[in-house]
């Protein structure tokens, strides 16, 4: 079962680790643009527990730590995805209020993403990190938000099927 | 056992956390595993990047187009503007070439003949329904133009100042039906009328009825006393043909101008003649052609062998 799980999970990760990579992360839009797999992530955690939820952020972190385009230290994503997935998985498992909900799902994921850039920033900056101007990386955080508002709605019901398949949770939203 | 799946929960958390800081103290040392690690997923990841790319370019193109529409379409007005801008500039220039080549021939025949010249720019022509050829020029009195004064151009006569104001004069052409001017021929040095037709030729009527003109002719003006209102010697057009009619008492000619009327840019007023004549100093050279080579071929044949043994 748990091999199950963790081959279903893996090569999810995977593929959208891929197609961020190869697709997403090719084409210039307007405002930054987005992560799919950042918003994966995040979605997955509102889905797990907050166990699967740590895990789950701490293969993505290193996956995102090992993507070409990170500029921070291995290990950055990791710490930074691990905590984030814990506590969106905290904060809604078992409140049915907020995982039945598509909308507060959406908000919550948007809200984390957000969080997620501010603390990769701040924590980038105590390691050493060079920063861009505090335009462009407002223009790039709130871009960010407003393509995850749009983007999360589009992706959530077939993150919540596949969630759906790998742990057979028969969860409905 | 609730508490005790919470503590192994928490537990997986702090282990997870502290992985973390450790793989960021191993990057931070520089560790060569972690670049390995890193390298090897860029070499993982390269030929998915490389496809994506060929598949996402006509798709980034359009994205890309449709966000810098407006701004390529400031960029399109803009370097229709800039184009629009250098058009005209290059017409003036033009003009300008033009007004320059003009000015340099006036200034060589002027040169030549010792003339002390004004040159104006021509700013307007005459209306056409005043039924006259004119002229008016941006030189007036205040630059010592005077009524009757000669007006050339580099080719030859333009015309005469009819009309002097503080800063600009009316000149009458040498096309103005009303105007006439004595002329002599070139070489021959026989004498006649030129009389304007209204058009680039003129009637060209002969005084001495012994006398012959032929096609190609010089013409050049005979001059006037003082050299008002004709200064002796300029250039005034060719003989294009010769009318013999069987009453006419002289030969008359029609002559074709060596001015052109129709761009006229930049002209002279000659304010002061020499004393002296310069007789056909300024007339035209006829241009002589060039002569064509002609190639000789000379063959010198080989003898035969079975020629040479008979």
């Amino acid at each position: 079962m748990f091999l199950r799980r963790f081959g279903i999970t893996g090569t999810i990760f995977a593929l959208f680790f891929i197609a961020q990579e190869a697709i997403i992360n090719q084409i210039t839009f307007p405002a930054g643009g987005f992560s799919i797999f950042l918003i994966l992530t995040l979605l997955w955690a509102a889905l797990s527990t907050p166990v699967v939820a740590a895990a789950v952020g701490f293969g993505a972190g290193i996956l995102l730590d090992l993507s070409p385009s990170t500029s921070g230290p291995l290990g950055h994503w990791t710490l930074i995805l691990v905590l984030m997935c814990y506590a969106i998985a905290f904060f809604s498992y078992g409140d049915e209020n907020m995982r039945g909900n598509p909308l507060s799902l959406i908000l919550m994921v948007t809200l984390a993403q957000v969080i997620v850039l501010v603390s990769y920033l701040v924590t980038g900056f105590l390691l050493g990190i060079t920063a861009t101007s505090l335009s462009q990386t407002l223009t790039t955080i709130i871009g960010n938000a407003i393509w995850t508002l749009v983007v999360t709605p589009i992706m959530l019901p077939a993150v919540a099927w596949l969630h759906d398949l790998a742990f057979d949770s028969r969860m409905r939203i | 056992m609730r508490n005790g799946g919470e503590n192994r929960g928490r537990l997986l958390l702090v282990i997870l956390i502290v992985s973390s800081l450790f793989l960021i103290t191993l990057d931070l040392r520089g560790v060569n595993v972690i670049d390995g690690l890193r390298s090897g997923t860029h070499t993982a990841l390269s030929p998915f990047q490389r496809g994506g790319n060929v598949l996402l370019t006509p798709v980034k193109n359009f994205v890309n187009d449709i966000t810098h529409l407006g701004r390529t379409r400031n960029q399109i007005e803009d370097l229709r503007k800039q184009n629009q801008k250098l058009r005209e500039q290059l017409i003036l220039r033009k003009n300008q070439d033009g007004e320059i080549e003009q000015l340099k021939s006036i200034l060589d025949l002027a040169g030549t003949a010792r003339f002390r010249i004004v040159s104006a720019k021509v700013i307007a022509q005459g209306s056409s329904l005043a039924f006259t050829r004119t002229i008016t020029i941006d030189a007036g009195s205040g630059n010592g133009i005077k009524k009757n004064m000669t007006v050339i151009a580099g080719n030859g006569l333009v015309g005469v100042v009819k009309e002097v104001f503080a800063n600009s004069a009316l000149v009458m052409l040498a096309t103005d039906p009303a105007f006439k001017v004595g002329v002599r021929i070139a070489g021959s040095q026989q004498i006649g009328i030129l009389s304007g037709l209204g058009s680039s030729t003129a009637n060209l009527q002969l005084l001495d009825n012994q006398t012959t003109i032929k096609v190609g002719d010089i013409l050049l003006a005979r001059g006037s006393i003082n050299s008002q209102p004709f200064v002796p010697g300029v250039p005034v057009g060719r003989v294009t043909s010769v009318s013999n009619a069987a009453g006419a008492v002289t030969q008359s000619a029609t002559v074709r101008y060596f001015a052109n009327f129709g761009a006229l840019g930049v002209v002279s007023v000659v304010v002061k003649a020499p004393k002296a004549d310069p007789r056909d100093a300024l007339a035209p050279v006829k241009p002589v052609p060039t002569p064509i080579p002609t190639v000789t071929v000379f063959v010198t044949p080989t003898p035969t062998p079975s020629a040479s043994s008979n």
